[in-house]
């Protein structure tokens, strides 16, 4: 894609976020701004607890910033839109619901007819290859289903925008790399402008379009990576370990 | 089928401790059975035996005590609890609702809901005797009064811990207030309620007991004391049985019930 084709679907504006803890206010993001392109695979890397999740629970409405705004199509939004919708780092789909009521959550609670969540539902679970485990509840199915579920629920309802925390991030490698491949093919099948949130450098050269690089919290914006690598991706192919050194090299350690 | 099967020992031994343990609970129903036949021996033992429990049992069932046969006096108790019970579930549960989910109201009633918990379900005897005398009502507010607090407790917990993540879902899908409390908060709650369904069952059938021995001319509670009364040790032995039995049969319906209706929590169970 030519560089001037490209169109801002999303952008952050100076968003800082503080909590009180005890009685010392402590920073948890400082100063992010960020454009993000239609239909683009945004990757935000940064270490453990530097504050990735709170920063995407701003974007997604569930907290809100003490200073700056997000903006979606230039217009600015203020709580959750239903044009955004999330993968959840912990799963969070609901035990007493079944494979196809957990993805149908969405519509079921704007009111939508039956028939047209039902379908709406259905076109997602076999987009994620979970056809068959419709009427399963959660506990029935393995890590790596879940968190298709996860992404089907995100799907259905037809978001513009997905954010996905960490969505791998408690799986088996095993798992966590076929993963890796499903999410690039549901991507590509229906793209969407992703922003996905990973501490694991490997998993972020493989899937991003662009990678905003995270220093250790208060999370600001270290580095902006173009990853111009065709796609599928080897992780062995020398331009990627390349890329992946020149990250790994800038990316702070953990506390 | 054709092949022999071949086990390595750690597995023969275990498919023996399977057998070993599928086995043991008859072994000891057997031991009981057995030290029952034991201490009821003899001239002037203390304890009816097997034999005079059963003929106990085909006595009351061709003359009934006070125009009620053993089943009788079960179901009148049975009746009792339930409509206590019922009661008890419409109320706690909503309470618990009310008092686990909206904070202002949970700081008003929850210190109200502990004093009343603080005394014992028995305490109340004397006072509810003395304003409502002997009959049916009074016995069944005992049992709601004993059957209420579990299910409170558990339907508070249950609401007061909703996970916040699942709450997160639901803004994130704009899921107004009614929805959150609807489609999120009371469900998963409900094996925390469940878990008050089960413990509020066992103690109205604890209570129901103590309020029959209060007098009456049915129930369970009543065959006992009756048996007291008059010295019939294999009466006494009979509804004893029959309060276990049925204490049993309380507690499998209540977790069928559950499973029927919340299969998910086969989860924890397996
Ligand atoms: N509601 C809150 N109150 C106080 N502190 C908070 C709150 N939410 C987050 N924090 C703090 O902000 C920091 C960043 O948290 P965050 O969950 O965003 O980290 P993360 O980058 O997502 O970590 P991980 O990789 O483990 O998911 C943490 O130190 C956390 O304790
Ligand atoms: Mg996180």
């Amino acid at each position: 894609m030519p560089m001037d084709a490209k169109t801002v679907k999303l952008s952050l504006r100076h968003i800082c976020q503080s909590y009180v803890v005890g009685n010392a206010v402590r920073d948890a993001v400082v100063d992010v701004s960020l454009d993000v392109f239609d239909n683009e695979f945004l990757v935000i890397l940064g270490p453990g607890q530097c504050g990735k999740s709170v920063l995407l629970n701003i974007v997604g409405g569930l907290e809100r910033p003490i200073d700056g705004g997000v903006f979606l199509d230039a217009c600015r939004i203020e709580g959750s839109d239903p044009r955004i919708a999330m993968v959840f780092q912990k799963l969070a789909l609901m035990p007493w619901k079944t494979v196809l009521d957990n993805v149908a959550f969405g519509p079921q609670i704007a009111g939508t007819d039956k028939a047209v969540w039902r379908a709406e539902a259905q076109k997602y679970i076999d987009l994620v290859g979970l056809q068959g485990f419709e009427k399963s509840y959660p506990f029935e199915l393995s890590g790596g289903m879940k968190q298709r579920v996860g992404i089907a629920r995100a799907y259905t309802g037809n978001p513009e925008i997905l954010l996905m925390d960490e969505p791998f991030g408690q799986l088996d490698a095993q798992t966590r790399y076929a993963m890796e491949d499903e999410i690039q093919r549901i991507w590509q099948q229906e793209k969407r402008t992703v922003l996905f949130v990973t501490n694991n450098i490997e998993e972020a050269v493989y899937l991003g379009d662009r990678i905003v690089l995270l220093s250790n919290g208060p999370a600001h914006i270290k580095e902006i990576y173009e990853i111009g690598l065709p796609r599928p991706r080897h992780m062995t192919d020398p331009d990627f370990l390349a890329i992946r050194k020149k990250i790994a090299d800038n990316m702070d350690l953990a506390i | 089928m054709n092949q022999p099967i071949v086990m390595s020992d750690m597995e023969r031994r275990e498919l023996l401790w399977k057998r070993i343990h599928r086995v043991l609970p008859f072994l000891s129903l057997g031991l009981l059975l057995a030290l029952w036949v034991y201490v009821s021996q003899g001239e002037n033992a203390r304890f009816p035996s097997p034999g005079a429990t059963w003929d106990r049992f085909l006595l009351i069932m061709r003359h009934p005590i006070k125009g009620l046969t053993i089943f009788g006096h079960v179901w009148a108790s049975l009746q009792r609890v339930c409509i206590a019970l019922i009661c008890a579930w419409l109320f706690g549960i909503a309470f618990g609702i009310l008092t686990g989910w909206y904070r202002k109201s949970d700081s008003l009633l929850t210190p109200l809901f502990t004093a009343f918990r603080s005394v014992p379900p028995l305490a109340w005897i004397p006072l509810i005797t003395i304003w409502f005398g002997l009959g049916e009502f009074p016995k069944i507010l005992l049992v709601f009064i004993g059957s209420i607090p579990a299910i409170v407790v558990n339907t508070h917990a249950g609401m007061r811990f909703v996970q916040k993540i699942y709450l997160d879902v639901g803004t994130m899908f704009n899921a107004n207030a009614r929805q959150k409390l609807f489609k999120i908060a009371i469900p998963s709650a409900l094996d925390a309620i469940f878990a008050g369904i089960r413990t509020s069952t066992s103690a109205a059938w604890m209570v129901v007991l103590a309020a029959e021995m209060l007098g009456g001319k049915s129930g369970v509670g009543f065959l006992i004391i009756r048996g007291m009364d008059s010295l019939d040790m294999p009466l006494v032995l009979l509804s004893m049985i029959f309060i276990g039995l049925v204490g049993a049969l309380l507690a499998i319906i209540t977790q069928l019930t559950e499973l029927l209706l919340c299969p998910w929590t086969r989860k924890q169970s397996n």
